[in-house]
C-alpha cells in the first residue's frame, strides 16, 4: 500500500481555513496588546514598590510563569464554573493570553525600566523635567524601546501557544485543523499544512512588530 | 535578504514533504502479530461504559473486555492504546495499532480509509441535557449550545441535520466533551446512550436525561484497509462470542442488559 | 471501583508529575546536547552549517509545539516508523528546546567583546583555542542564568504532550477530573504540581541573575 498524499482538501476547507486564521490574529492582537499594558502597569507599580499593587503583580507573574497554558485554561474553562465563573470558551482563550502576555511583559519591562541610567533621571531633573515628564520621556520610552525586541518575541511566542486553546473548543486555526483531520483523516498533510501557515504567521507578525518598533516606538521626540 | 531567510525554510519543508511520498511497505499485520505474539489494541480511556479509568488508572469497560477476548482467542498478549476519538483513524491508518476497539461507529468518510469487522456492541447516540431544558426533537435544538466530541459519529449526523442556529461546541476527547457538558459550559451534550447512562449514574453535578436520539450506529472494530485475513480472523471471533454467550456476558457487565438479537 | 478518595487523586497526580519530571529532564538534557551541536554549526566560519543551522532553529521557533509533535506523531508512522506518544513527546521536546537554547547560548557567546577574539588571534590560537579557552568560559558564565529560566519553558512544554496521548500530569489531570467530575479540584492540584516544579528553577534563575548583574557592575 503506496501513502497517496492528497492536499485538495485545502480548497474545500478554505472558508474554515480563512476564519481559524482570523481566529488566531486576533487572539494575538488583542492578547498581545492588553497584555502588554497590563505588563506595562505592572512594570510601574513593580518599579517604583506601589503598594499593595506590587506585591499582588509580584504573585501573578510568578503564578503565571510557572504553570502550563493548558492548565490554566483548563482550570479557567472547566474549573472556575463550579466557583460559579462562568465564560464562554472565547473568553477564556483571550483572557489566559491576556494573563500570561501580561505576566511576562510585566518582568520584560520592569527589566528595562530598572535598566534607566542614574544620570540621565538627574539630568532631566535638572532641566526642570516635571515627574511625569521624566517617568514618561527618559524612562519608560527608552525602557520599550530597549525590551522592543524582548516583547516582540514574547508577543509571537504567545500567537504559536495559542494553539493549545483549540482543547477548550475555540475554533482557531489549530481547531480547523483538528476539524478537517477529523472529516478527512489526513492527519498529516492536515498538520503539516497548518504547520507551515503558523511559520508564515509568525514571520509576518514578527516583521510586523519590527516596523512598529521602527517607526512608533524608537523615533526619538521631535526637537 | 530578508525574504530569502524566510522562503530556504519553506523549500526545506517542501523537501521534507517530498522526501515522505516514499511508499510504505506493508507487510500482512495479522502474520505480524501471531510472529510477535502482541496485538496492539487502541481503546478509549474516557467512555465509560466502554472504557474509563478506575483508580488504579488503568483502563476497564465493555471495550477493554472485547479487545482482551480477541486476544485470548488469537492466543497473544494485548496491548492497551488508550486513544481519543479524535486520533483513534489516525492510529491506525498509520499502523500505530492493529486495532481499533473503540465504541466506533461506521459511516462512508470513515470506509474510505479503514476496513470494518461486524458489529460487536449496540450504540445509540442522541442529544442528553437537564430536566429544565424541554425538547423533543432536532429542530428545537435552534439556537441551544451541544458539546459534542469532534469527529464522533453523532458530531458528523448533527453537523448534517441539525439547524442553523444550533451551535455545536466540539472537544478533542469525550473527557472534555463531558466535562464541559457538566460545567455547564454547554446547555446539552451529544454522546451515546449508555454513556449518558453512565455518567448521570456517577456525576451528581447536572442531571442528564434522554431528550431524543439521533441515530442507531452500533459499534464495528477498525482495522487497517486490505487487511482480509485478519479480518476474516476477527469477525469468526466475534461470530464465536455471539454464539456461544461471552458477548452476551460482556454487555451484561457493562450496559446491564442482553446484546440485542439483530446485531 | 470508581471512587476516588483525594488520597487516590493526589498519588496519581503524583505518578504523573514524576513522568512529566523525567519527560522534563531527558528533554532538556538531550536537547542541551544537540544545542551544542547547533551551536557550533551556527557560528562557524563557513556558511553551509550556518545556513542549515538556522533553518532548523526558524522551523522550530516559528511553529507551534503542539503542531510539531502531531506531525512527528502522525508523519513518522507514515514513513513506517513506530512512535509512541513517549517517544513522540520525548523527541519533539528535545527538537524545540534544542532550537531555543542554541538561540540562547549563541546570543551569550556574540555579546563576548570582539576583542577578546582578537586578543586571542595575536596570542596565535587556533579558531578551537579561542572558543575553549577564552570566550566559551566567560560566554558560560552568562548563559547560565537563562539556561535555568529555559528549563521552565521545558517543563511547562510537557503539559503539551498530552494531547498525544502521554500520560503525563496534565493528562493524568484530564482523566482524573473526568472519573470524579471535580475539575476545580484536580486541575487546581495539576496547577500546584506544576507550579513545586517549576518555581523553583525561576527562583534560582533570578538569583544566578542577580549575582551576574552584580559582578559585571562592580
Amino acid at each position: 500500500m503506496t501513502y497517496q498524499f492528497d492536499f485538495s482538501f485545502i480548497y474545500e476547507y478554505r472558508a474554515m481555513l480563512a476564519h481559524g486564521i482570523a481566529y488566531t490574529v486576533y487572539l494575538t492582537l488583542v492578547g498581545g496588546t492588553v497584555g502588554t499594558l497590563i505588563g506595562t502597569v505592572g512594570a510601574i507599580c513593580r518599579t517604583w514598590d506601589i503598594k499593595p499593587f506590587a506585591g499582588l503583580y509580584q504573585c501573578y507573574v510568578e503564578l503565571f510563569r510557572n504553570t502550563p497554558f493548558l492548565v490554566q485554561l483548563f482550570l479557567i474553562f472547566f474549573g472556575l464554573p463550579s466557583l460559579g465563573i462562568r465564560m464562554s470558551e472565547g473568553q477564556a482563550a483571550i483572557l489566559a493570553i491576556i494573563l500570561n502576555v501580561g505576566a511576562y511583559s510585566t518582568e520584560i519591562i520592569r527589566a528595562g525600566l530598572q535598566a534607566t541610567p542614574k544620570g540621565q533621571i538627574e539630568a532631566a531633573q535638572s532641566l526642570a523635567f516635571t515627574r511625569w515628564q521624566i517617568f514618561f520621556y527618559v524612562m519608560l520610552r527608552p525602557a520599550l524601546r530597549k525590551v522592543w525586541p524582548a516583547l516582540s518575541s514574547q508577543i509571537v511566542i504567545s500567537m504559536l501557544g495559542s494553539a493549545v486553546c483549540s482543547q477548550i473548543s475555540a475554533e482557531e486555526l489549530t481547531f480547523v485543523a483538528n476539524f478537517i483531520q477529523s472529516r478527512n483523516f489526513r492527519a498529516f498533510e492536515t498538520y503539516f499544512l497548518t504547520t507551515a501557515i503558523y511559520f508564515a504567521m509568525a514571520f509576518l507578525i514578527r516583521q510586523s512588530l519590527n516596523l512598529i518598533g521602527r517607526y512608533a516606538i524608537v523615533r526619538r521626540p521631535l526637537p | 535578504m530578508r525574504t530569502s531567510r524566510f522562503f530556504r525554510p519553506l523549500v526545506l519543508l517542501g523537501a521534507l514533504g517530498l522526501g515522505s511520498l516514499a511508499p510504505v511497505a506493508q507487510a500482512d499485520v495479522l502474520a505480524n502479530i501471531t510472529k510477535a505474539g502482541v496485538i496492539k489494541i487502541a481503546v478509549p480511556q474516557d467512555f465509560p461504559p466502554f472504557g474509563s479509568v478506575g483508580a488504579d488508572m488503568k483502563p476497564s469497560g465493555y471495550d477493554i473486555d472485547v479487545a482482551n477476548l480477541i486476544g485470548k482467542e488469537m492466543g497473544t498478549k494485548v496491548e492497551l492504546v488508550p486513544v481519543s476519538s479524535a486520533n483513534r483513524v489516525p492510529f491506525l491508518t498509520t499502523g500505530k495499532v492493529d486495532l481499533v476497539i473503540s465504541s466506533m461507529g461506521k459511516n462512508a468518510e470513515r470506509e474510505k480509509v479503514i476496513d470494518f469487522s461486524s458489529a460487536y456492541a449496540p450504540f445509540f447516540n442522541g442529544v442528553f441535557g437537564p430536566d429544565d431544558i424541554k425538547i423533543s426533537k432536532i429542530d428545537e435544538l435552534a439556537g441551544k449550545t451541544v458539546s459534542v466530541t469532534r469527529g464522533s459519529i453523532e458530531d458528523l449526523e448533527l453537523s448534517k441535520v441539525a439547524p442553523a442556529s444550533a451551535v455545536l461546541k466540539r472537544f478533542e476527547d469525550n473527557n472534555a466533551t463531558i466535562a464541559a457538558y457538566l460545567s455547564g459550559q454547554t446547555q446539552l451534550l451529544a454522546t451515546g446512550n449508555v454513556v449518558a447512562a453512565a455518567v448521570h449514574e456517577r456525576s451528581k453535578q447536572r442531571s442528564l436525561g434522554v431528550k431524543f436520539l439521533v441515530k442507531n450506529s452500533p459499534c464495528y472494530i477498525g482495522l487497517a484497509q486490505g487487511e482480509t485475513a485478519l479480518q476474516n480472523k476477527v469477525n469468526e471471533i466475534i461470530q464465536k462470542a455471539k454464539k456461544n454467550g461471552s458477548l452476551n456476558e460482556i454487555s451484561q457487565r457493562w450496559l446491564h442488559a442482553a446484546l440485542p438479537a439483530d446485531l | 471501583m470508581m471512587t476516588f478518595t483525594l488520597w487516590d487523586i493526589v498519588r496519581n497526580l503524583l505518578l504523573g508529575g514524576a513522568l512529566t519530571l523525567l519527560l522534563s529532564m531527558v528533554a532538556f538534557v538531550l536537547g542541551g546536547l544537540a544545542a551544542l551541536a547547533l551551536l557550533f554549526a551556527r557560528i562557524a566560519k563557513h556558511r553551509p552549517p550556518r545556513g542549515l543551522a538556522q533553518i532548523y532553529i526558524e522551523i522550530f521557533q516559528g511553529t507551534p509545539l503542539l503542531l510539531q509533535l502531531f506531525t512527528l506523531f502522525f508523519g513518522l508512522s507514515l514513513l513506517g516508523l513506530d512512535v509512541p506518544a513517549w517517544l513522540a513527546a520525548g523527541v519533539g521536546l528535545m527538537l524545540f528546546s534544542s532550537a531555543y537554547l542554541a538561540e540562547i547560548w549563541r546570543g551569550c557567546v556574540e555579546s563576548v567583546p570582539r576583542g577578546q577574539w582578537e586578543a586571542g588571534a595575536s596570542l596565535a590560537l587556533t579558531y578551537r583555542e579561542q572558543m575553549r579557552h577564552v570566550i566559551l568560559p566567560q560566554a558560560m558564565r552568562m548563559a547560565i542564568a537563562p539556561t535555568v529560566g529555559f528549563a521552565v519553558q521545558v517543563v511547562k512544554g510537557t503539559a503539551v504532550t498530552s494531547i498525544i496521548g502521554f500520560a503525563e500530569l496534565t493528562k493524568t489531570g484530564s482523566m482524573i477530573a473526568n472519573a470524579t467530575y471535580q475539575p476545580f479540584l484536580v486541575y487546581g492540584l495539576v496547577a500546584i504540581g506544576y507550579f513545586l516544579l517549576c518555581y523553583p528553577l525561576s527562583w534560582y534563575a533570578q538569583r544566578l541573575e542577580r549575582r551576574l548583574y552584580a559582578t559585571r557592575t562592580n
